[in-house]
């Protein structure tokens, strides 16, 4: 009697408590607090963390104001992974170009880039026709650069792994060659294994 | 025979959960040079639990040079351990709608226990005037 109680119950429970384990694809506020944390690699939610954090010490500096023709123009130089992973330094250098030029403090050029390339050829294409047409130099030369480094510092105490994340960054005045504003950001993650969530 | 297992088990909870136990000291100047420019808050606490373990003490706010909105906040951890939360910032205009064009940067962060500590963000433009901060326990 018993176990014609017992057994059919266990029977429902045992695919409903399987089915618990796994969760289905969903969708997840990109950098949420949901997010898969890897420690040995450099995750959504670190970059936008990065970015976010050294755009407002950027900022808050007001040396974006320091210009003589506001607002002030910046080209973007090397950024250098010094990681080791494969980075995209863009994941970075966007989320800080897009809050500078929301901020209104200063414009970001895409026809000078580093080694002579441009980020927008037919742009640059276009600026050189016109530059061309009208006799007159019409662009405006970048008055900051910035340039940057991330670095990967990864140590290990038995099974527990610890990933360091150094971000830095340098705003160097185009015409004096000399760094106005640096910042850092420094992110440590530490577990045995990658999880889901913060 | 019995009672020194007992006594020995107690004896061994006893340090783990000292062990565990994570407390600050700290010490600061006693005559301020600076003066907090203290705002009135209001204040949703749907987590009593996390509001009970890490307190809001109090928000001040100041203006950059720039014109940004620049607020801190003043957090306590009211419990004898480290607590870990993320918290992130919104901002609104002067219309009160909310600036939802950047991803916000959800932080990780953690206080020790008896921990006095602050955050703060800057507002991404001037034209902010209002915020919000959300926290919610890791």
């Amino acid at each position: 009697m018993k176990n014609r109680i017992i057994l059919p119950i266990l029977a429902a429970a045992i695919p409903l408590a399987g089915g618990g384990c796994g969760t289905n694809a969903h969708y997840i506020q990109t950098g949420g607090s949901q997010s898969v944390v890897t420690i040995g690699q450099i995750n959504i939610q670190d970059y936008i963390q990065a970015a976010s954090s050294m755009t407002s010490e950027l900022l808050a500096s007001g040396v974006l104001d320091r210009v003589a023709n506001p607002p002030a123009i910046l080209a973007i130089s090397r950024i250098v992974n010094n990681t080791g992973q494969q980075v995209d330094t863009d994941l970075l250098t966007k989320k800080i170009r897009v809050a500078v030029l929301q901020s209104g403090k200063a414009l970001t050029t895409t026809t000078m880039g580093l080694g002579g390339t441009a980020e927008d050829p037919m742009a640059k294409g276009l600026q050189q026709e016109n530059d061309f047409k009208s006799d007159v130099q019409n662009t405006r030369t970048p008055d900051f650069t910035l340039s940057g480094k991330i670095i990967q510092l990864a140590v290990k105490a038995g099974d527990t792994s610890q990933s360091t994340y150094s971000f830095q960054l340098s705003l160097t005045d185009a015409r004096t060659g000399l760094a106005v504003w640096e910042g850092e950001k420094e992110i440590t993650k530490q577990g045995t294994r990658s999880s889901v969530g913060f | 025979m019995k009672t020194g297992i007992f006594l020995t088990l107690a004896g061994a909870l006893l340090l783990a959960v000292s062990g565990c136990s994570n407390s600050m000291n700290s010490v600061e100047n006693a005559q301020k040079s600076g003066q907090r420019q203290m705002i009135a808050d209001q204040r949703a606490v749907t987590d009593t639990g996390l509001a009970g373990k890490v307190s809001v003490v109090g928000v001040n706010s100041a203006m950059t040079s720039g014109g940004f909105l620049k607020v801190q906040i003043e957090l306590l951890n009211t419990t004898r351990s480290l607590q870990r939360f993320s918290y992130h910032f919104e901002w609104f205009e002067a219309n009160g709608m909310q600036l939802t064009t950047l991803t916000p940067a959800e932080i990780p962060d953690e206080i020790q226990g008896g921990e006095d500590k602050f955050i703060s963000s800057v507002a991404p433009t001037p034209a902010c005037k209002d915020f919000r901060v959300k926290f919610i326990e890791n």
